[in-house]
């Protein structure tokens, strides 16, 4: 290849490169600016809210329960009478092959078989809120947990 | 060292005269020696079979006579068109201590039948232990409390504390279950809602309620005070009577004054209920041991598991009945105590640190839970 053939196209790749700082700089560097303190604050709200809800599904508040219309016992069983402050849920540890559900298996996965299995409750929607609340409330209790993905 | 085990050893140590175990005239056995051993790591397979026997020897009175006592506890009974699970394995312990043989001289039955203390499962587990021919002695737990503060319970199944003397053994019940710290009042709380925030383990509003009491702690005091100090002396309690992990009540918050008064007794045992799993520990010269529960297995806490504690293994959840049973208590005329675990599957001991209760747990740092928080 002679070097003039590979200089035309990396002209052109600046140019177009140039184009996009000029013209669109604002959107590409905007995440770049300084969260205000009142961003931060309704984020850690948002997430708490998560946290709070996750807490109350999975302590049984039949309040809870019925506002995001999930069922997750039938048998009294409460998710936290197996796992006081979420112990032995393992999210770190996810995903990993589970033996009870013979299958490679993510923490939603295993919520669910939970669901399902000990407290022969409905399983939920996999991407519904009350999922999300459940994820949430027990990472939250496990920040302080070191990640070890695949470990049984 | 953390502050719970910088304490532990301080109280052992003021506790314990030198060279003195619980038991002044207790030699461990071989059985027992597997078991320490597991603590360091060492093989135990021989303690793998069903059932495993944990050994302990313990000075038993002159000329006494060999005999059996069961225990059982936590059943957590919900009406039973609500959970047939804990009916089932109540009557399979029932059914299991009616067939001992030798039968057992009494059943003592350790706290939490019921799960929200509502009187249908009160009435549920009387009915369920009336099959049972033997002596049967109750002492409560906290479950059976706080719906209507004891009166139910108390009525059915009597007061609490209580002694009663056995072929050469004293025997105590304390109550540790009845003295929470008033939440509800100012809070205007209904009876379910207290007994709701109650039956919630790792509840914050309930508080440190586990106490034996100023009364209990008097009563401790004067029943043992006409007791010859070598004779063996055994304590009932729901929950046990040393600090393991105060938020979950793993503890009674008034433990130091309790060994301060069995101090001077040469042979004290704590037997306890409310943790459901395998426990062992000895502080000064009384040791505690943690019986299972028929309902479900907690996990073990996240800080404080004694380190005499060869621990359970971890249960499957897929299989109600793994990780929980009752326990057989002998008192033999060789002067020995075997405590055996009636767990309903065959292991019952973690031989490997991935499959124990504690071991599994090494990246596992947890937080207390906040939406109940005032």
């Amino acid at each position: 290849m002679s070097s003039k053939k590979l200089r035309n196209p990396i002209i052109a790749a600046g140019v177009a490169l140039l184009f996009v700082l000029a013209f669109d700089a604002e959107r590409a560097l905007g995440h770049k600016e300084k969260h205000t303190p009142d961003q931060l604050k309704a984020f850690e709200e948002a997430f708490m809210e998560e946290v709070k809800t996750g807490d109350l599904l999975f302590h049984g508040d039949a309040a809870t329960e019925k506002r995001l219309d999930v069922k997750l016992s039938n048998t009294g069983f409460a998710c936290a009478m197996c796992h006081p402050f979420t112990s032995d849920t393992h999210p770190h540890e996810f995903p990993k092959f589970q033996e009870q559900i013979n299958k490679f298996a993510t923490l939603r996965d295993m919520i669910n078989w939970c669901i399902e299995k000990p407290n022969e409750g409905e399983k939920i929607d996999p991407d519904g809120e009350a999922m999300k609340a459940l994820e949430t409330y027990i990472y939250w209790s496990n920040k302080g947990s070191r990640l070890d993905p695949g470990r049984h | 060292m953390s502050d719970l085990e910088s304490l532990r050893r301080e109280m052992d140590r003021t506790l314990r005269p030198a060279g003195e175990r619980p038991d002044g005239s207790t030699m461990m056995t071989r059985r027992v020696f597997l078991h320490k051993s597991a603590i360091y790591g060492a093989s135990a397979a021989a303690c793998g079979l069903f059932p495993c026997i944990s050994t302990i020897e313990m000075a038993f009175a002159q000329g006494g006579a060999a005999f059996t006592f069961a225990w059982l506890s936590d059943t957590h009974l919900y009406p039973k068109e609500l959970n047939s699970r804990f009916v089932e394995k109540t009557v399979r312990a029932v059914k299991e201590i009616q067939a001992m043989s030798p039968p057992a001289d009494f059943l003592i039955f350790g706290g939490d039948l019921a799960q929200l203390g509502d009187p249908v499962e009160l009435r549920l587990g009387a009915e369920l232990l009336s099959t049972l021919a033997i002596k049967k002695v109750f002492i409560p737990g906290e479950h059976d409390w706080y719906l209507d503060m004891g009166a139910t319970y108390s009525k059915m199944f009597g007061e609490s504390p209580w002694t009663f003397d056995h072929k050469g053994v004293r025997f105590i019940g304390l109550d540790t279950v009845s003295r929470a710290r008033d939440f509800w009042t100012s809070r205007k709380m209904s009876d379910k809602e207290r007994m709701g925030h109650m039956a919630t383990l790792d509840g914050t509003l309930g508080g440190d309620w586990a106490a034996v009491g100023s009364d209990g702690l008097k009563y401790l005091n004067s029943k043992l005070s006409d007791w010859p100090k070598d004779k063996p002396v055994v304590i009932f309690t729901h929950n046990p009577l040393y600090e393991y992990y105060p938020p979950w009540n793993f503890w009674v918050r008034d433990w130091k004054q309790v060994h301060e008064i069995v101090r001077p007794y040469g042979n004290v045992t704590n037997i306890h209920g409310h943790t459901h799993q395998v426990l062992y520990n000895e502080i000064g010269k009384m040791r505690s041991i943690g019986m299972l529960a028929t309902s479900w297995p907690w996990p073990y806490a996240p800080t404080g598991v004694p380190k005499l504690t060869r621990p359970m293994v971890r249960a499957d959840p897929g299989d109600h009945f793994d990780g929980v049973g009752w326990a057989a208590h002998t008192m033999t005329s060789a002067a020995r105590v075997n405590y055996e675990y009636k767990m309903w599957r065959k292991d019952i001991f973690a031989t490997a640190r991935d499959d124990s209760g504690t071991g599994d747990n090494r990246n596992q740092v947890l937080t207390p839970r906040i939406a109940d928080r005032p």
